[in-house]
């Protein structure tokens, strides 16, 4: 048994030399660098728990060697699948093995969050200074004046200064290990070695993100020949690349995680459900404002309660037994500006959520009560603010108009925040869609946690109850 | 390490799988090795010539090697680890904290939930505990308005589920963090918004090319561009015929009710590993807010593991998630089959909701919160005595032509409500073209940027017909 396939079945279906021979150029650094990754797999006894991520570049049939389980990248993304692999089975080694263009160019993003968050993950960063798979272009860490496909003058200024990668990540907090190494000579196919090693046994400890930068040879694109190239990776890389350990830091493993819970309690509890209550004894629907549907609209200011009034409202309908849907104005427009809620409660099924035309509005403030006013059903109810609303005019006729003083009645109450709770009382009072019961029950069982606020909320609802009472005897 | 000279096995090479890339010479400190003079016939190349009668057995020589098959130490597999002692794996890693599957297909299992109170729900929420329900335990995704409340509460519960909520780098590194944990088999999830969804169609076709399950629920919102965050409908094109590059085709759910976010989201999950393919959940952004009476199901879902996972054990070591075949023959073949795969969806796969459609004359057809407008409408016109209906496809992909062809003989006008420039009326006319049916007239409501069609405005358009036609 090896980490490499006995046969290359994968590539062109391993037959003749392919099924022993890898599709790399004579003398290209990826055969080494996977002989190194192979050794420290097989050394590590990780066979069986290794994912390897292929990249889009020259490497990108590395599946092709490796018997462990793969899974190919799109082209810069083998992070990002490395993480998911790594969050969906914590044990398993992760390697991201990445090439220049896919690593530091077009994955960059995915490259640096991904180093900045640490995970235990291990990336191999085979850096040949040149694009391979697509025919030797610029490469984000092509050296200045080389000459490449689509620099045919050589790296000039205005077209940036090589990415040093190694340095980049190791100045991030994520990762523990950082190093460059090369492959030119016996010398430092040794040091490769071990650091590739080492990368992977900070991650199987579970100490942290590994990150290890591999100057590599591409002759072909270079046109040199191999022993050339690894010249001038020693003579004209190094020099720009240097190598050796960038960061390497003691941590005690830290990394571990429990199995996913699918325990149905603590699914449901987190959840917020609660457990199956006594139904509420249904009451007759109350026809008196529209046989089956009913649409109210409540609308102010930002910090007016609208939205909190109308969730009660729903609340308490679904608790009765009807069907009752609320959906909130929201985004920049309710950021300080108006908000405002439609809520609809059916005898049977709710067939349309908006309220074009509301039943009734509650108004808190007076760009509301212009604004929706107008839209009220005929025969419907308008009920506002007059502590805020002073003397409005345009209303429209054939509409009952109750002007309640709700921020009044809060601040009279000590916490002017309540007057939605002012409001849904003094709207009881006057429509009586809902028993007044059920929406004091909601409004417990909403406030459960919060048993001091209960007193304030009952008296509220009362005044509000109160004032629509008083207002209906003077009229 | 031993280090008598002589006990050191010296290299071999098989010719043809030298490439003579001569690495190896330089590598070696006693000359053994020269460059070859003569090109293999096999393979095209000069393989080196080895002369060993001053070999030592260094293996330098083996290191300087690229191929994996290239020079070996005589009768050894190929790249030994001769420098390190194998460690316990007990000792150094402990014990283990996920079960190792020894079988390589678990199947999942259906746990019974305890009855609940009927939640009340906002859509959002509602997709994200139908998801905790389908047993997904890692969410992937990038704040978007107005989807982002749904990853917001995931980011809350995940957590303490031992599950994961990445906030990714962006929408491209979300999709494609799901193409890793989907890739390993657990069920996965993203929320996301329209310009989201454009920045994942990408990391989508990978999925299907490499046949990755993943559940991608978009509440659509006002666009071209940056558009704003009202509620739209114009990634249906997107969805059923745009998801990304190549032949590509994933189911495509529409619910209307917080009560079908949670369903059809808990449903997609199933499905998505069913066909080992995406699941497109398409809200709009009014669905998304809406709240509503939610009624939980009977059982959760706890997943098991496919056969065909990468999850890093022995049992799935020869699996691998890939979508490049660089022969030709292959990807045909692969095309093929995944064109199997969308005629079964097709064939089993299509939903519809139909509600007075026996008899209906003005047929409305509608998705999304736009058809809860149509709905409202069909039952003010049926008391006016018109003969309404509302034909609902909950699938947009598959289109649901089967439902709606039976209903056709006695529709006198077809009338399609949405709020977008006509992509599901595209959808459904492209489907009555595949079925060869001529369709009744077809006429429409539509809305744009952010507004959708008022229940006054489609009532409007079918007494106007119902006037036309008598
Ligand atoms: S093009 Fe360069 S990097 Fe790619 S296989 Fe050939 S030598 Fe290696
Ligand atoms: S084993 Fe050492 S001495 Fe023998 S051929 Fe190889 S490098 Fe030369
Ligand atoms: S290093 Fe390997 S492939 Fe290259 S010439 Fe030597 S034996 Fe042949």
């Amino acid at each position: 048994m090896s980490v490499f396939y006995e046969q290359f079945n994968r590539h062109s279906h391993g037959e003749g030399l392919k099924g022993h021979s890898t599709h790399y150029c004579p003398g290209c650094g990826h055969g080494l660098v996977h002989r190194d990754l192979a050794e420290a797999i097989d050394g590590l006894g990780i066979q069986d728990r290794t994912v390897l991520i292929s990249p889009v570049g020259c490497a990108v049939f590395a599946h092709y060697y490796f018997d462990v389980g793969n899974s190919q990248a799109a082209h810069g993304r083998a992070p990002a699948v490395a993480l998911g692999h790594k969050l969906a089975n914590p044990e398993a080694v992760v390697i991201s093995y990445q090439g220049d263009g896919d690593l530091a160019s077009i994955g960059l993003a995915e490259t640096i969050s991904i180093a900045q968050m640490g995970l235990p993950l291990t990336v191999i960063f085979v850096n040949n200074a040149i694009y391979g798979m697509t025919g030797g272009q610029l490469a984000p860490t092509s050296l200045m004046g080389q000459r490449t496909a689509t620099s045919p003058e050589g790296r000039g200024r205005e077209m940036g200064r090589p990415l040093k990668m190694a340095e980049l990540i190791a100045q991030l907090d994520g990762p523990v290990y950082v190093e460059r190494v090369a492959l030119y000579d016996a010398k430092q196919r040794v040091k490769a070695r071990k650091a590739i090693r080492k990368a992977l046994q900070f991650q199987v400890e579970g100490r942290g993100y590994a990150f290890v930068e591999v100057l590599a040879e591409c002759p072909t694109h270079l046109k040199l020949s191999p022993p050339e190239t690894e010249e001038w990776v020693k003579t004209q890389m190094e020099p720009v690349f240097p190598l050796g350990v960038k960061k390497d830091l003691t941590v005690d493993p830290w990394f571990k995680r429990g199995a996913p819970s699918f325990e149905p309690e603590a699914v449901l509890g987190l959840s917020g459900a609660d457990p199956l209550g006594e139904q509420r004894p249904a009451t007759p629907w109350p026809p008196h404002l529209h046989a089956n549907d009913i649409a109210i609209k409540l609308a102010g200011a930002g910090g007016d309660g609208a939205q909190t009034a109308a969730l009660l409202l729903t609340r308490a309908a679904i608790a009765e037994g009807y069907d009752a849907t609320h959906i909130p104005s929201y985004g920049p427009e309710s950021r300080g500006g108006t908000s405002y809620a439609d809520v609809h409660i059916a005898e049977g099924e709710v067939l349309n959520p908006a309220a074009p035309e509301p039943h009734v509005l509650l108004a808190f403030n007076a760009p509301s009560l212009a604004k929706f006013a107008p839209q009220v059903a005929e025969g419907g109810v308008i009920l506002y603010d007059s502590t805020i609303v002073k003397d409005p005019t345009g209303l429209p006729p054939g509409r009952r108009i109750i002007p309640i003083p709700f921020t009044q009645i809060a601040a009279d109450l000590g916490r002017p925040m309540v007057k939605n709770i002012v409001a849904l009382g003094a709207m009881q009072a006057v429509v009586n869609v809902l028993p007044a019961g059920s929406i004091l029950d909601t409004l417990h069982q909403v406030l459960k946690d919060k048993p001091a606020l209960l007193p304030l909320n009952d008296s509220a609802f009362a005044a509000g109850q109160q004032a629509a009472e008083a207002l209906h005897a003077t009229a | 390490m031993s280090n008598a000279t002589s006990a050191r096995p010296k290299p071999f090479l098989q010719p043809e799988y030298c490439k003579g890339c001569l690495r190896c010479i330089e590598a070696c400190p006693r000359d053994c090795i020269t460059p070859g003079d003569e090109i293999n016939p096999l393979t095209g190349l000069r393989p080196v010539a080895l002369h060993l009668d001053n070999c030592n057995g260094c293996s330098l020589c083996i290191q300087a090697c690229p191929e994996p098959y290239g020079l070996r130490r005589q009768a050894a597999r190929p790249c030994v680890g001769d420098d390190f002692e194998l460690e316990d794996p007990a000792k150094l890693f402990g014990e283990r904290q996920v079960a190792n599957h020894s079988a390589g297909d678990v199947p999942d299992t259906f746990v019974p939930l305890p009855a609940c109170d009927p939640m009340i729900l906002k859509g959002t929420y509602a997709a994200a505990i139908g998801a905790l329900l389908a047993g997904c335990r890692h969410v992937f995704g990038y704040p978007i308005t107005p989807s982002t409340e749904g990853a917001e509460l995931m980011a809350k519960i995940l957590p303490k589920l031992n599950g994961s909520f990445v906030q990714a780098v962006s929408e491209v590194a979300a999709v494609n963090m799901m193409y890793g944990a989907g890739g390993a088999g657990v069920p996965c999830l993203t929320f996301t918004s329209s310009p989201g969804f454009s920045l994942m169609l990408e990391g989508i076709s990978y999925m299907i090319g490499a046949e990755v399950p993943g559940v991608f629920i978009n509440i659509m919102r006002g666009g071209p561009g940056l558009g704003n965050i009202g509620p739209e409908q114009a990634d249906i094109k997107l969805a059923c015929r745009g998801l990304g590059h190549g032949n590509t085709h994933a189911l495509v759910l529409a619910p209307s009710t917080p009560q079908e976010m949670l369903e059809l989201t808990r449903e997609a999950f199933e499905l998505s590993f069913l066909y080992r393919n995406p699941v497109v959940i398409l809200g709009d952004g009014y669905l998304g807010q809406m709240t509503g009476i939610v009624k939980l199901p009977a059982t959760l879902r706890r997943p098991g593991l496919p056969a065909w996972a990468v999850w890093g054990d022995r049992a799935h070591r020869h699996n691998l998630i890939c979508s490049i075949a660089l022969e030709e023959t292959d990807l045909e073949q692969r095309n093929r089959h995944l064109n199997i795969k969308y005629a079964e969806i097709s064939a089993h796969e299509q939903r519809s909701d139909l509600y007075r459609c026996e008899d209906a004359e003005m047929l409305v057809v509608a998705c999304n919160t736009p058809a809860r407008m149509a709905k409202g409408a069909v039952e003010a016109a049926r008391a006016h005595g018109v003969k309404a209906g509302l034909f609902r496809p909950i699938t947009l992909w598959p289109f649901p032509i089967d439902a709606l062809l039976p209903v056709l003989p006695t529709v006198r006008q077809l009338i399609v409500v949405e709020a977008s420039p006509g992509q599901l009326e595209d959808e459904m006319r492209l489907a009555l073209s595949h079925a060869g049916i001529a369709p009744p007239p077809i006429d429409h409501v539509r809305r744009f940027g952010g507004l959708l069609p008022q229940q006054s405005e489609i009532l409007a358009k079918i007494l106007n017909y119902q006037e036309v036609l008598s």
